[in-house]
């Protein structure tokens, strides 16, 4: 019997051993986590969000010297996929001070986790910060999220494809949806590029279209979808099937396709967010051919405006021991230091959304690259008119359903047919 | 009392044996069975996040409507018809063939026909990814032979996308295939076939009277392996058309990991899925033996 037992303690002991094995290896933070004297933060995209997080860093470190701040980078889904595991799990072990997380996918966190995150309200000041981002992140008049990023949108366009064509940047300024696909099959006529690169399984542009008429995939609860008689939702998928029938779409399959179909001067324009600037001035050989104009808008809207977002993401502080630490670090770098927002244009181009910012110097600078457009005031003053929407916790649950329904819609399948399957096909999905 | 000590010994026996077996009966309990009936409570459940309540069979329900469920349980199904018969014939063929005994450099061909097997699931899939986009290498040379006219959509077209997923997983699965029949070939003795020539039976006739039925236990066991395989395919459509167009060439696991990771996650309707998937495993291995008729296979 003696034996039994003495087996028995032997093989648990072995398994607590695996257990404790497995845990020093998964989490490498997991014992830094409860020193406070250290916080660590995970982002994606070391030319942007990383890069805007060690100015943040170096920043800091002058007046606290004490605090060190390990940032990592990691895949914006790996950093999605961990956060879900670790939080449903209930442990916090191996789980960040600070994350970034996209607008689109803030709510459904904030949600689906309700004591994970830590109350970012007195750290920072909402008000100083564009409208449009603290709907997304905030829950019942909390905010959680510091807002980043400006997901404000452009249309960036070839000038020298353009005046082949016989435009001018200027026929550009305020148009719509229509005159912008009516320009294209001239560019398309008369210079043999296409007009705009799409991926079918990004409906990014739909979002686009629909935000700058105030409207959304979901209803103001956030919860429950809205497709079936979203009238901005209707035209943009008009619109969407008017373009492919132009002729005037190259088709990509992923993100690196997407930058070198214009780096490589084989597509014209792109209406997306102000992110993608770097990308577009990665081929210096295009410098001076190229310029931004405002959105176009939905022909027949007449709440459509000229603004719109397209991704951007926030700054949050999970429930973990250094989480006063965290707050603290946000709320003096990212959340007032108004001479950080100017370095993140000029050393990142990175345009936030802190409202005093906007005053500084480096948003009045004129872009070369773009024949010396100034394209930070451009774009500060577009991310003031966008409409503000609730993203809701379901965008890419309802947007997988949109995606395959626009599919239908382009084989022949009528609007209001595919309006009516989604809205069906999206109430059993999100309940 | 010498009966008693007997006994003794026989139970002390017992004892040593089964706690060297106990070690691994735990850990199989603590690693598999547990997170399994975990997980089947799991499915009983529904909620975001962590708030998970009980709903009793409404998420077994809701999957029989779930029209995104029924779409890529058609388009594994597709993979499974079309890619596991083709795999294996192809398999079994090049193994006869490379079982030859006059042919050279035999250990060069076994080698590059195994070596998809041994690179990793993700590395290749990028791989194809390129091989197969619209500017890719395989539209390049299709165009420059003039075998077609304009790019073919391999990653974007729904039907194309189907077939680009299906090439690549016979590129990477076959090798491994063959080397199970090609271990088993070696165990078939020469002199059965020395026979049947004698007795005048052709190459042909020589395959399917003599190779196929000494070769059907790994047969079925490869062919219950790929099903299995095949219903959890997820690491190919994920990296070459993440399911992509629209949901044309989704599998179940990407729904799953689409419904734990991508959407606000509902952990209870993924463990819900993945339960179907074990219910069709077990539907199919079953179908397989009794399809075999041999009960020692």
């Amino acid at each position: 019997m003696k034996k039994i037992i003495a087996l028995l303690l032997a093989s648990i002991m072995i398994l607590s051993a695996c257990g404790a094995n497995t845990d020093t290896g998964n989490g490498d933070n997991a014992g830094e986590a409860a020193d406070t004297s250290k916080i660590t933060i995970w982002a994606w995209d070391p030319n942007f969000n990383i890069k805007a997080m060690n100015l943040a860093k170096d920043v800091y470190a002058a007046d606290h010297p004490d605090l060190t701040v390990d940032i990592i980078e990691n895949a914006q889904n790996d950093i999605v996929q961990k956060l879900n595991t670790g939080l449903s799990s209930g442990t916090t072990k191996g789980l960040p001070n600070i994350v970034l997380i996209e607008d689109y996918r803030a709510q459904s966190f904030l949600q689906a986790y309700p004591d994970a995150f830590y109350p970012l309200t007195e750290s920072f000041k909402a008000s100083d910060f564009a409208d449009y981002k603290i709907g997304p992140t905030s829950v019942d008049g909390k905010n959680y999220g510091l807002p980043f990023d400006s997901g404000v949108t452009g249309l960036y366009v070839r000038t020298d494809y353009l005046e082949q064509a016989g435009y001018k940047i200027e026929d550009l300024q305020d148009i719509t949806w229509d005159k912008y696909i009516e320009i294209g099959k001239a560019v398309k006529e008369k210079t043999g590029k296409d007009w705009i690169s799409l991926d079918p399984n990004d409906m990014g542009i739909l979002r686009v279209m629909i935000q700058s008429a105030g409207s959304w995939y979901l209803n103001e609860d956030g919860k429950t979808a809205n497709l079936e008689g979203n009238a901005a939702l209707k035209e943009a998928f008009e619109t969407y099937k008017k373009m492919m029938e132009a002729n005037i779409v190259k088709i990509h399959a992923d993100w690196s396709q997407f930058v070198a179909n214009y780096n490589s001067g084989d597509v014209a324009s792109v209406p997306t967010g102000n992110w993608f600037t770097p990308s577009i001035t990665a081929a210096a050989d295009q410098a001076g051919k190229w310029a931004i104009a405002p959105l176009p808008k939905l022909t027949n809207n007449p709440e459509s405006v000229h603004a719109s977002s397209l991704g951007g993401s926030s700054w949050y502080v999970l429930n973990v021991p250094g989480k006063e630490k965290a707050a603290e670090f946000l709320g003096a770098t990212l959340g007032s230091n108004v001479d950080l927002y100017q370095k993140l244009i000029t050393d990142v181009g990175a345009i936030g959304t802190y409202k005093p910012a906007a005053e500084g110097e480096a948003y009045k600078a004129p872009n070369e690259f773009f024949g010396g457009q100034e394209i930070v005031a451009d774009f500060a003053k577009w991310t003031a008119e966008i409409p503000n929407v609730n993203y809701g916790m379901h965008t890419y649950a309802v947007e997988d359903i949109i995606i395959v329904e626009m599919q239908n819609y382009l084989n022949g399948k009528g609007i209001d047919q595919v309006l009516t399957d989604a809205q069906k096909q999206a109430d059993a999905q999100i309940k | 009392m010498r009966e008693a000590k007997a006994l003794n010994i026989k139970a002390r026996t017992n004892v040593i044996s089964w706690s060297f077996i106990s070690v691994a009966v735990i850990m199989i309990c603590a690693f598999y069975f547990y997170p399994m009936i975990q997980a089947l409570i799991m499915s009983f459940q529904s909620g975001t996040g962590t708030n998970l309540s009980f709903v009793g069979a409404d998420n077994y329900t809701r999957l029989l409507t779930d029209s995104t469920f029924m779409t890529t349980l058609k388009n594994t199904f597709l993979y499974l018809i079309i890619q596991v018969p083709i795999m294996i014939i192809l398999a079994l063929f090049i193994s006869v063939l490379l079982n030859d005994k006059d042919l050279k450099l035999k250990g060069f061909y076994r080698t590059a026909i195994f070596l998809p097997a041994v690179t990793s699931l993700v590395a290749y899939s990028v791989i194809f990814k390129y091989l197969f986009g619209a500017d890719g290498l395989i539209n390049a040379m299709l165009l420059k032979l003039h075998l077609i006219a304009a790019p073919i959509q391999w990653i974007t077209d729904p039907f194309w996308a189907k077939i680009t997923i299906i090439i690549a997983i016979t590129w990477r699965w076959t090798g491994y295939n063959m080397i199970f029949y090609l271990s088993a070939l070696q165990n078939i003795d020469n002199s059965i076939y020395e026979a049947a020539r004698i007795d005048g039976a052709s190459a042909f006739t020589q395959f399917t009277k003599i190779t196929v039925p000494l070769l059907k236990p790994i047969i079925l066991f490869t062919s219950i392996t790929s099903t299995i395989g095949t219903l959890q395919l997820f690491d190919e459509v994920m990296n070459i058309t993440r399911g992509g167009p629209g949901n044309a060439t989704m599998t179940l696991s990407q729904y799953i990991y689409n419904l734990s990771f991508k959407y606000t996650p509902d952990f209870g309707y993924a463990a819900t899925v993945s339960y179907a998937i074990v219910i069709l495993i077990v539907i199919f291995s079953i179908l397989q033996f009794k399809l075999a008729g041999d009960k020692n296979g």
